[in-house]
């Protein structure tokens, strides 16, 4: 899939980027009208001390991203998914608009020398060369505008500076009238600064190009420099007849705009319900990591706004302020609680007993605390805002992104030995997301110091804590299942019988090993997993077969150590799997009926095979009235603590529904409509992953941590690719070119034989089948992906390599 | 005349692919049977309009127990449409892992899913262990782990086994049963036996997956060949294969051959009554060759039990008609041309067949417009009248051992019998096969593929793969055109076994060997039970007993596996 992003921000390089982790083999173009490649917009004050330093604060991209900088969008083609700048056009698949916003200004300044807006480096080249010796004037009371002011009161380049505020307050209508003296008294130490209130150019004088005097509400200005910083519009001129638009492009809560193959986040993207989110650079990505979610398909994520929290640094002073999504300036119920000491003023906004924001200056209250305090939406009274300091015992909010708290940076620091902010990549994400907090954190590094060994001791401590708790919630567990099943017929010790009765005590010991560490445990579980094997009778546990073929039953029962598992399928289903029961005068329907009836909400339902839906689903009937298999599935599934579909029929159809899929079938959760189905697709699935899920559920009272399609991580994380036996070949360009020739004796890469390895995610290479014996790439074949469902069975299960674009899924 | 309405129902709520029904009479005697096939996937629909060199990997869906073969068998069919002959090296390899699998399937049929019909476990208990040391010796020899130490350890875990509770593989609730027949001690003999097959099995799904990469679902064969040369040319591979089946045999001789032979003693009278006996229509294809002149399996054509006179197989001769299952066009058509559009009339209001008319998925495969019955019994038959020097010997072997004559083979008992005499042969067949691939190797042909140019292969064009597989012969036929696969018909072994009546009247073999057999307890049907299982029926299924007025007397499970 080709996917081309518009814009050259922030939003751009983080949806680039988070693609190319979720959907690698897509193709990812940014199409951004800057000359620069994509810079961090936060830090541009910088640019205006040091316009050279640009490649400073460029973003990381990641290199396979492709990047066509100087195209300005003009219009796009969205019947031939083609979008087109003045010298170019390019083709979609899908296309995300993250554009931004152009800065407002009070007159046309184009052609005018002395004048400009604060958004790109070019702007910011302009003001570094236009400001020397001039009498700037910033209009603006913002942040942006604050920001700016700060910046030029640190160079001697401007002869004078004012701010125009038409209104009467700065950075916010709310701010309290101590936190606004507190604020204009910093900034009118410098002499050459001057903020003037209620004031706005009403005229100006022109020569040429140049402005030479600006006539004001309140007096003129000569020899001025006019810097704008009042506002923005949405950049979106090319989209306005194209996409439905309002003020921004429209778009509804999955990011997506008035054309299914066009999203948009950002400044740009207007939401139906809930207008704008500016500025805020954690909004945006949560709002990209939508629109990425439902442009692949992987989840139906919603974008729902949330608390911000924002910090701004200016000068000496340090600004912290968290809002309410439902936050209301102009509310006549608003009250203001204050409490300052010193030079560091809280400032409480609170509606009806609700806290509705924060404006902290120089403050250290727990600002996390604080968004938590409004998410759950408890009455607050001033007494306890006056009584609780909401100090974060981990020190002040470094990271507002990223939630990350000063101790628990040092705490990272020590840990892992971090001397730079690069090494903190992979510990913590806290400085990547919008970055303001970059020069913060890295100053925290400097003065941490750090002690390798130290280091390594702190962090073994922590593991060691981790693993006790789980051992001991495991164990907690397990004795909750020994109370939970009294009428489980079997205890521990007879099933050790058991086990010695078919002499596998030895095998079995080895079977625990090995299962705990497919699971990817420590192997100080290995007790606990032997208990869990022990305790699987105790569940109930049906298995329904569908519209299969009896693979997965066969595979479990018959394949990979089926002495254990057969004994263990045995204990754990013995009245409730067909294929297992012997011929029996048991009434097995009314043994059905007995669970559901009396363990109801505890047994486990394990599904193997299509749910056929055509003609009222009577392509199945099952049992002496002729139920039809969906209308079982339902009944059964109904009351189950848990849905396990095995096999890749069971997961969306698998062969079954290939096209022209004859029967209508669907998968368990699609027949279901359910989105807690866990899936274990395979065809048939390895007996060690329907095993180990089960194992899991018992040990941890959950299921293991599923992906985007419901299916364990620790079975499916895994590309086939990535951990095959024939790799290095890949990697050497050893391929087989044609059955049995040299390179299949020799056992080389059968990438060019159509293997489809690098489209599955199934950990086949790592335990292969039949006890380790083989699997597929072994028997020189090569993988067909029998556990990505349908799709295997319509383009991947063949010989051939899969035609250029067709590799994604 | 007072004749009870019975229905069998072979469908449980958990699952259900077969259903039999069937009435009885006063006495307590089967006069009538219906065998329905109750699930529809339509895979021979999915395949049309693919490319035939894919027919394989969806084809083998078919079924997840006998997937080798329908893999082998769709491939076979797209070759054979295609005129490419397979090199010497891969028609072995596929030989060796089918064998694998005929072997594996009869010991994991006999003792898992079949032997708890003659073998009563509760009566092993009882047994005096060193009694039944010796009694096995009647049978054998040298008895396979037959000291009386170690069947004293059997007895105490099968003590076990009961005091733990309901396990699976024992909850058999017909123990007592007045048609068990065999002593304590040859109970215990058989439990012995039935442990050690656990194991022999799972090495025999080792030995699939050495050449075959998996299974079930193998993955190492294309159109021209197969894949697993790299194994083919590994010493260590083709030893740890070999050494798989040397234990195997080891089994069959002195366990499973030896418990036949008691099992026919015990129900001499059974195989002297001919229960279980269907129509005498056998058919085999044949096949499977080792060396130059050899061949494991005879073709011929048996009508009517006359085993004088025996015809040529001939493909040409099948026919698939759909008058009495739910498919459109009920006329009798090559299946080359076969159709495969669903006409589902349904169930009666109270969910029974509706007996009248069309009444299951299964399609009536037809040989001259006649019903056959395939399998092992089939080609043992044919083997031995066709005086097949691979197959003679050893059936003169166990008929002289077991006292049997010919016709007693085809009862439920000779059935299986049939099935343990077929294991033996094939299991030193494979040897046989081993060696010709070593042979071959040595004189250094390692080719495994048949070059071709899939774009100068004819766009039009049709073929069969047919073959024996464990449960008798399969045919899949495939037509070609524009080269996609235009047309696709799949004839299973169950399809005839289980096969619906026709236009004409005439039943399928699990209906005929229904017919006559006396239930002992109409609430405990073993005797149907036994019949049914003695065809190794591809499905899992189970069987309910009900009365005419729809009170249910009983039901049991007919643990097996698959069918289309």
């Amino acid at each position: 899939m080709r996917i081309v992003i518009v814009g050259g921000g922030i939003a751009a390089v983080y949806i680039a980027n988070t693609l190319m982790e979720s959907a690698p083999e897509s193709e990812i173009v940014i199409v951004s009208d800057e000359k620069h490649p994509p810079y961090d917009r936060i830090h541009l004050c910088k640019l205006v001390e040091d316009c050279t330093c640009v490649d400073s604060i460029e973003l990381e991209l990641h290199p396979k991203v492709k990047l066509e900088l100087d195209q300005k969008i003009i219009s796009i083609d969205p019947a031939q998914k083609r979008v087109f700048s003045e010298h170019a056009a390019f083709h979609y698949d899908k296309l995300i608009i993250a554009t931004g916003s152009v800065p407002k200004t009070l007159f046309d300044i184009s052609g005018i020398k002395n004048a400009a807006t604060f958004r790109s480096q070019k702007d910011c080249e302009a003001i570094a060369k236009g400001m020397v010796g001039k009498n700037v004037i910033i209009v603006g009371a913002g942040p942006i505008a604050l920001e700016l002011l700060d910046t030029l009161m640190r160079s001697d380049a401007p002869q004078s500076i004012t701010l125009l505020v038409r209104k009467n307050y700065l950075y916010s209508e709310v701010i309290s009238r101590e936190g606004l003296e507190l604020i204009r008294g910093i900034f009118e130490a410098d002499s050459r600064v001057s903020i003037r209130f209620g004031d706005q150019i009403v005229d100006k004088e022109v020569e040429g190009n140049v402005i030479t005097k600006v006539l004001t509400k309140q007096g003129e200005i000569d020899n001025p420099f006019i810097i704008f910083g009042v506002g923005i519009d949405p950049n979106i001129p090319y989209a306005r007849d194209l996409l439905e638009c309002d003020k921004g492009i429209l778009v509804n809560e999955r990011m997506r705009t008035s054309d299914e193959n066009i999203y948009c986040v950002g400044e740009a993207a207007q939401l139906r319900e809930g207008g704008f989110i500016a500025g805020r650079v954690k909004e945006c990505t949560i709002q990209a990591d939508v629109a990425i979610a439902n442009l692949l398909g992987t989840e139906s994520k919603i974008f729902k706004e949330e608390v911000s929290i924002d910090g701004l640094k200016v000068g000496s002073f340090l600004f912290a302020d968290v809002t309410a999504t439902d936050f209301n300036p102009k509310d006549s119920e608003n009250e203001t609680i204050l409490i300052t000491h010193g030079d560091r003023i809280d400032q409480y906004i609170v509606n009806n007993d609700r806290l509705k924001r924060f404006i902290g200056i120089n403050t250290n209250i727990d600002l996390l605390a604080l968004k938590r305090l409004i998410e759950t939406d408890a009455p607050i009274d001033a007494a306890y805002l006056y009584s609780n300091r909401l100090m974060s015992e981990y020190g002040k909010l470094v990271c507002s992104c990223e939630g990350v708290h000063e101790l628990e940076l040092v705490d990272i620091i020590r840990e892992n030995a971090v001397t730079s902010f690069a090494e903190l990549k992979e510990h913590s994400k806290a400085g990547r997301t919008c970055g303001r907090c970059k020069q913060d954190i890295c100053a925290i590094i400097s003065a941490t110091p750090v002690d390798p060994a130290e280091a390594a001791r702190l962090k073994q401590e922590k593991l060691d804590a981790a693993a006790a708790a789980e051992l001991a919630k495991v164990r907690a567990r397990i004795d909750k299942y020994n109370t939970l099943h009294p009428k489980n017929q079997l205890n521990p010790e007879n099933f050790h019988e058991a086990l010695e009765s078919f002499e596998m005590s030895r095998e079995f010991n080895r079977w625990v090993s090995m299962i705990t560490a497919s699971m990817h445990l420590h192997p100080q579980f290995e007790g606990v997993v032997e208990e869990g094997v022990t305790q699987l009778n105790k569940i109930p546990i049906i298995w329904l077969e569908l519209s299969d073929c009896t693979g997965n039953s066969e595979a479990f029962i018959k394949t990979s150590h089926p002495k254990v598992d057969d004994l263990i399928l045995k204990y754990i289903s013995l009245d409730y799997h067909e294929l297992l029961m012997a011929a029996s005068g048991d009434q097995s329907e009314s043994a059905l009926e007995s669970i559901l009836h009396n363990d109801s909400g505890k047994y486990v339902l394990i599904v193997e095979g299509a749910v056929p839906l055509g003609m009222d689903g009577k392509f199945l009937r099952i049992g002496p009235k002729g139920e039809t298999g969906v209308d079982l599935l339902r009944r059964v599934a109904k009351n189950a603590a848990a849905v396990i579909a095995v096999g890749s029929c069971a997961y969306d159809g698998g062969v079954v529904a290939a096209a022209p899929n004859p029967t209508g079938a669907v998968g368990v959760a699609e027949a279901l409509d359910r989105s807690d189905i866990i899936n274990l697709p395979g065809c048939p699935t390895n007996p060690i992953n329907i095993v180990g899920t089960l194992l899991q559920y018992i040990m941890f009272d959950e299921f293991p941590k599923l992906d985007s399609k419901n299916r364990p991580e620790w079975a499916y994380g895994f590309r086939v690719h990535d951990n095959c036996e024939r790799r290095g070949h890949y990697d050497a360009d050893e391929f087989v070119r044609e059955w049995g020739d040299e390179g299949a004796k020799k056992g080389w890469c059968l990438f060019e034989m159509g293997c489809k390895g690098p489209y599955a995610d199934l950990n086949c290479s790592l335990v292969k089948f039949n006890e380790g014996t083989s699997w597929p790439v072994q028997a020189g074949h090569g993988c067909f992906g029998c556990g990505q469902g349908k799709i295997a069975f319509d383009q991947y299960a063949n010989n051939r390599k899969l035609p250029e674009g067709e590799n994604e899924h | 005349m007072s004749t009870k309405k019975i229905v069998i129902d072979p469908i449980t709520r958990i699952e259900g692919h077969l259903r039999i029904e069937v009435e009885i009479d006063e006495n307590n005697v089967v006069t009538e049977a219906w065998a329905s096939g109750q699930l529809f996937r339509g895979i021979e629909t999915i395949l049309k309009g693919r490319d035939p060199r894919d027919s394989g990997l969806i084809a083998q869906r078919i079924c997840g127990v006998c997937t080798n073969v329908h893999y082998r068998a769709s491939i076979s069919a797209v070759e054979a449409a295609y005129g490419i002959e397979i090199p010497h090296n891969a028609e072995i390899i596929r030989n060796l892992v089918t064998l694998s699998l005929f072997v594996q399937d009869h010991i994991v049929h006999y003792y898992h899913l079949h032997s708890l019909d003659f073998v009563d476990i509760t009566s092993a208990l009882s047994a005096d262990c060193a009694q039944a040391a010796e009694d096995a010796q009647i049978w054998c020899e040298h008895p396979y782990r037959n000291s009386d130490g170690h069947l004293e350890a059997i007895k105490e875990k099968l003590e076990g086994f009961v005091k733990a509770g309901r396990l699976g593989l024992f909850a058999n609730g017909y123990w007592g049963h007045e048609t068990y027949r065999l002593s304590p001690e040859e109970n215990l003999v058989h439990m012995n036996h039935y442990l050690e097959a656990l194991r022999i099995q799972r090495e025999l799904s080792k030995a699939v997956a050495i050449f075959a990469g998996k299974t079930p679902h193998p993955q190492n064969l294309v159109v021209g060949g197969v894949t697993s040369v790299a194994d083919m040319l590994n010493p260590q591979r083709l030893n740890d294969f070999l050494f798989i089946i040397k234990e195997t045999r080891d089994f069959i001789e002195r366990a499973y051959i030896p418990d036949m032979l008691m099992i026919v003693n015990a129900y001499r009278d059974s195989i002297k009554a001919g229960e279980g006996r269907a129509v005498g229509n056998f058919m085999c294809c044949g096949g499977y060759r080792a060396g130059k002149e050899q061949q494991l399996f005879e073709n011929g054509v048996i009508k009517g039990h006359n085993f004088e006179n025996i015809a040529p197989f001939d493909s040409s001769k099948i026919t698939e008609e759909a008058s009495r299952s739910w498919y459109e066009n009920d006329a009798p058509l090559s299946p080359y041309e076969g159709e495969t559009t669903p006409f589902y009339t349904d169930l009666n209001e109270d969910g029974s067949l509706k007996t009248e008319g069309k009444y299951t998925w299964i399609k009536a495969p037809r040989y001259e417009g006649e019903v056959m019955e395939v399998g092992p019994l089939a080609r043992m038959i044919v083997g031995y009248i066709k005086n097949s020097p691979v197959i003679r010997p050893y059936m003169e072997r166990f008929m002289k051992r077991s006292h049997m004559e010919l016709i007693d083979f085809s009862t439920t008992i000779g059935r299986n019998a049939a099935r343990a005499v077929e294991a033996q042969i094939c299991c030193d067949y494979l040897f046989d096969t081993m060696s010709d691939l070593i042979e071959n190797i040595k004189y250094y042909d390692e080719t495994t593929w048949t070059k071709y140019v899939f774009e100068e292969l004819p766009s039009e064009a049709r073929g069969a793969g047919i073959f024996e597989v464990p449960r008798g012969v399969l045919g899949h036929f495939v037509r070609i055109e524009d080269a996609k696969i235009a047309n696709y018909q799949a004839v299973v072994p169950t399809t005839w076994n289980a096969s619906p009546k026709g236009a004409k009247e005439g039943r399928g073999a699990y209906e005929e060997s229904l017919i006559g057999i006396k239930l002992a307890d109409p609430s405990a049907p073993l005797e149907v039970l036994r019949a049914v299982h003695s065809f190794d029926p591809c499905l899992a299924c189970a069987v309910h007993v009900i009365d005419a007025t729809g009170k249910e007397l009983a039901h049991y499970k007919v643990a097996s596996e698959c069918m289309l």
